[in-house]
């Protein structure tokens, strides 16, 4: 028995000491980087790319991996604060905030502004997803508005006429139900809709009437307000007694009916089930392959003021990397042409550099003609109603988002009223806000400071004057105000 | 042996144990006892991680007060306390299946009767399948060949066949079921809806044709059904009551059994949550008062809580018929209006109100061939046979022999099994609810396990989630306490 005993710890602590000297980093030659992200063939040719980009500026090789198992962002944020994060990772709109609190993300700011890849190199709408207080802490892969893809043959197929470039919430009603009445025949079990179920045009639809998540300081959240119940009437609407949008689960039903997991709502699209889509031009990827040709881009329908989700995936640096040169080195690479080429032809939303939407290669691929129209859309559209998501600095989008969708279920079960659902969310959002304020002694500080600057807007608003540009902190708000002639250049309180 | 000798052994043995001391010490002791410290701390993972080293700050019962006032905790800890309501109907399977295996040994030489069995179910799924078409039999069809074929196998394999087939919920893995069991529940495409849709056809098709029974008949009958539960069990109550076998505990959580589920049935007639709680809390309080008022031989009464744990387990049978009959109450009006477009099948996962049904199914499925089906069978083959040939000389008939002797003396297996049942129920749900609903929808399959990670991965507040935690340890350690306070005394018995 002891002699087994022996024989098994011997061959256990040799096969550790085994594993620990063939680890890529001690048998290459060359730094190794992982990069947590989705393994597709644009990844990868990202990667052959950044090591010919690497060669031709005579910088020192790299080998770069993918590490597409650990993309969870509770596995990126656990793995990340023990210590074994890897060297660069994709960050989502929601994950940013919560990442570059716990100190996971390296401060690139210093050095973007010395190699070139600061946020000035992007879109302005952009720049919240990467920047916070005043620091930087990675550089976009792509970005890019979402807006309506309409599938034209489908349209055809049911003599339903297509809706204009700019079209409204009755538009959409009106065109919806002609479409869902013509597509489903009387007496069958619905299988066509004219929109998917998620990702929803919600924010949209508030802010086509005015209305944000968040008041002009982020410091509360205002969707107590009628006009977001009314948003939650058409909604609810359009979903539980039109059948415009399916419910999630009618979703994915269709999902598992097309025996297809990633991209069901394009097949489904293609195949009539769906008139329109709601995504962002990355879209293209998952279209193209299944020949969908005939198509066209429009503005998501809004009430009034027209406007457009904006948001980009950025890639960060690990806070914790062995390879913290090699690692920025890629972020400046995300600025090259080569890499902003590869997104414009590839249609993993727009290049990173805006100056890119204008070249050929985006606006008209040669190998696909038939999508120049909606090239040119994006073009139209982006730069100028693109607006980024509103993340007070109080509370984290995603806890914000998780809130918001178990109210939008209530709502969709018929637990609460369109009125009562908005004033759940926002007092569970303001309670969380409450708590954090309380937790941390700093974001206190910043937050009763916000608190007074939001008072005195407040009372100028009351007054019917001007307010401040500098005041503002929600990009809606800024855009919304400027819009409407109540915004005024002046320096900061 | 040498004293020499002796302390040789001994450091041999505790050699051997050293890797399961050191692994406990390291994984399960110093995590534990820091969870408890920092339950009470305001320890938050995106300020104190190896990036950030904010200091931890004493907060006292702060999280356990919040937690106290988090209506998502209550909302949450129902939904454990729901989804557990199926652990009795989980141990009855468990040792009904135990039951049938011991039987199924001995029905090696019934090949014929199991032919002609197979035979007849055959042709009755065959029949179905001529009768409805592909498309409504087919799913009868394939559940009459398997049933038929297992039949067939299980004797001939004189029940080894069905010993796997009853114990491979066990050994297949978590995520696998659960994955099998969300294609399963899939509203149009899955087995269970494609069985219950022609089910449903017909069912719709007889309430269509008499209305009136369906609209008054069911109602009448469950309301009749209750109130002859009702008197019984109120009855049984005072007659224990009387003979001095009940103690106060008891009466009141008798009474609680019964009167929680009417109070339910009267919010479900749109009776507010308040004044129905204050019409069902004042019949029993009359009822309770009333009854205790009566005389009685107080002499004879040795503690308050006598009897107290067989009502808590008759009312954990209780509640869920009470509530099926009041479904029966609630639903009869509505069936005539709903069967006129026909009753679809319900939206298993998406829907608010039958996801918990729906995941308590699963749960009963693979607790039936669990490891407590095991336990059973050993415990079944423990008792001594002699019991039993003594009861046939005695003339008792089937169930006289099960309630007099098997019942009594699997006795100690089932405490143990409620027990373990109470424990993982409490602390189950977590990978449940992470494969199949993500908690929704409108959290109404979030239990605590699922909380405390949202909470301390989601939102970084490990502190308020260690405390839930610990609330939770607190809660199955309370009701383990219950069941050795209570329940052992039946196993002495």
């Amino acid at each position: 028995m002891k002699r087994a005993f022996l024989i098994v710890f011997l061959i256990l602590a040799g096969s550790s000491a085994w594993l620990y000297w063939t680890q890529p980093d001690r048998v290459e030659k060359i730094p190794v980087l992982y990069w947590t992200t989705q393994d597709d063939p644009t990844k990868r040719e990202t990667i052959a790319l950044f090591k010919s980009w690497l060669q031709d500026h005579k910088l020192p090789p790299v080998d770069l991996r993918i590490d597409n198992v650990n993309q969870d962002p509770t596995k990126k944020l656990a793995q990340g604060l023990a210590g074994v994060g890897s060297d660069l990772f994709d960050i989502y709109t929601f994950q940013t905030e919560l990442f570059a609190s716990s100190g996971m993300l390296m401060d690139v700011t210093d050095k973007a502004q010395e190699l070139g890849f600061g946020p000035e190199a992007t879109y302005p709408a952009v720049r919240s997803d990467m920047v916070i207080d005043g620091r930087q802490y990675g550089f976009p892969r792509n970005a890019g508005g979402t807006i309506c893809w309409i599938s034209r043959d489908t349209f055809a197929r049911y003599g339903i006429p297509e809706p204009t470039f700019r079209w409204s919430w009755d538009d959409f009603e009106r065109i919806g139900r002609a479409f869902v009445t013509a597509a489903n025949p009387p007496g069958t079990r619905q299988r066509a809709y004219f929109m998917q179920a998620a990702p929803r045009p919600i924010q949209v639809l508030r802010r086509g009437l005015g209305l944000s998540d968040f008041n002009e300081t982020m410091t509360r959240c205002i969707l107590d307000d009628p006009r977001n119940a009314e948003v939650m009437r058409r909604l609810y609407r359009w979903t539980v007694e039109l059948h415009l949008f399916p419910t999630l689960a009618e979703e994915n039903a269709m999902s598992a009916d097309a025996g297809r997991a990633g991209d069901a709502i394009f097949y489904n699209f293609a195949k009539g089930r769906y008139a329109t889509l709601y995504l962002p031009r990355w879209a293209l990827i998952r279209i193209r392959p299944l020949g969908i040709r005939n198509l066209r881009a429009i503005e998501p329908f809004n009430s009034g003021f027209s406007n457009m989700e904006f948001a980009c995936g950025v890639i960060s640096v690990y806070a914790g990397t062995k390879h913290p040169v090699e690692a920025v080195r890629f972020l400046q690479y995300l600025t090259s042409d080569r890499f902003n080429d590869l997104i414009a032809r590839c249609g993993d939303s727009l290049p990173p550099v805006p100056r890119f939407l204008h070249t050929e290669a985006f606006l008209h691929p040669p190998d696909h003609p038939e999508e120049w129209t909606v090239e040119e859309s994006f073009l139209k559209l982006d730069p100028v109603l693109g607006i980024a998501y509103c993340r007070s600095p109080f509370v984290f989008l995603g806890t914000v988002y998780r809130i918001e969708n178990e109210v939008y279920d209530s709502l969709l079960a018929g637990r609460v009223s369109p009125e009562d659902s908005g004033r759940m969310e926002a007092d569970r959002v303001n309670a969380e806000i409450a708590l954090n304020v309380q937790a941390d002694a700093a974001l206190r500080r910043k937050y009763e400071a916000m608190l007074q600057v939001q008072q005195r807007i407040d009372r100028l608003r009351a007054e019917g004057r001007k307010v401040p540009a500098a005041w503002i902190t929600n990009p809606f708000d800024l855009v919304y105000y400027r819009t409407k002639g109540w915004l005024e250049e002046e320096p900061r309180p | 042996m040498s004293s020499q000798s002796r302390v040789r052994r001994t450091v041999i043995g505790l050699l051997f144990l050293l890797p399961n001391i050191l692994g406990f010490v390291a994984f399960i002791m110093v995590p534990l006892v820091m969870s408890l410290g920092m339950s009470f701390t305001d320890w938050d993972i995106l300020r104190n991680n190896i990036f950030r080293h904010e200091p931890l700050h004493f907060i006292g019962a702060g999280n356990y007060l919040r937690l106290l006032h988090s209506a998502q905790f209550w909302q949450y800890l129902a939904n454990t306390f729901f989804l557990m309501l199926g652990l009795p109907f989980a141990m009855a399977g468990s040792l009904g299946a135990a039951l049938l295996l011991t039987q199924a040994g001995r029905a090696r030489h019934r090949i014929k009767p199991a032919l002609v069995l197979a035979g007849l179910v055959l042709a009755g799924s065959g029949f179905v399948l001529l009768r409805c078409g592909m498309a409504a039999g087919g799913v009868w069809f394939i559940f009459g060949v398997l049933a038929a074929g297992t039949l067939l196998v299980g004797v001939l394999t004189g029940g080894t066949l069905y010993r796997t087939l009853f114990y491979l919920p066990n050994f297949t893995a978590g995520v696998a079921t659960f994955v099998l069991w969300k294609k399963l529940y899939n509203p149009s495409t899955g087995p269970v809806n494609l069985a219950l849709a022609p089910v449903l056809d017909g069912f719709s098709r007889w309430v269509r044709a008499a209305p009136g029974i369906f609209a008054y008949g069911l109602p009448l009958l469950c309301a009749g059904l209750i109130l002859l539960v009702a008197g019984w069990h109120f009855r049984r109550l005072r007659r224990q009551w009387d003979g001095s076998e009940l103690g106060l505990m008891g009466l009141i959580t008798g009474t609680i059994a019964m009167v929680g589920p009417f109070g339910l049935m009267l919010s479900w007639f749109g009776l507010g949550s308040g004044p129905a709680t204050a019409v069902a809390g004042g019949i029993g309080v009359l009822f309770a008062g009333f009854t205790a008022r009566r005389s009685r031989n107080w002499g004879r009464v040795k503690t308050l809580d006598k009897g107290l744990g067989a009502e808590v387990v008759l009312g954990l049978v209780l509640v869920p018929v009470l509530l099926l009959l009041g479904g029966g109450l609630v639903l009869g009006p509505t069936l005539p209006a709903a069967a006129a477009t026909g009753i679809a099948p319900p939206d298993w996962l998406g829907d608010y109100y039958w996801a918990k049904p729906a995941l308590m199914m699963m749960m009963l499925w693979a607790a039936i061939g669990s490891n407590n089906m095991i336990l059973y069978l050993a415990g079944l083959s423990n008792i001594p046979p002699e019991l039993y040939e003594a009861a046939d000389m005695d003339g008792a008939s089937a169930a006289q022999r099960f309630w007099h002797i098997t019942w009594p003396q699997l006795a100690p297996v089932t405490f143990f099994i409620c027990i373990m049942s109470v424990i993982s129920g409490l602390q189950g749900g977590f990978e449940m609810a992470r494969a199949m609903t993500l908690g929704g929808p409108a959290g109404s399959t979030t239990t605590l396990s699922y909380y405390i990670f949202t909470e301390g991965f989601e939102t970084g507040r490990l502190g308020y989630a260690s405390a839930v935690a610990w609330a939770l340890f607190a809660l199955v350690f309370a009701l383990s306490l219950f069941n050795f306070r209570y329940g052992s005394r039946h196993v002495d018995d």
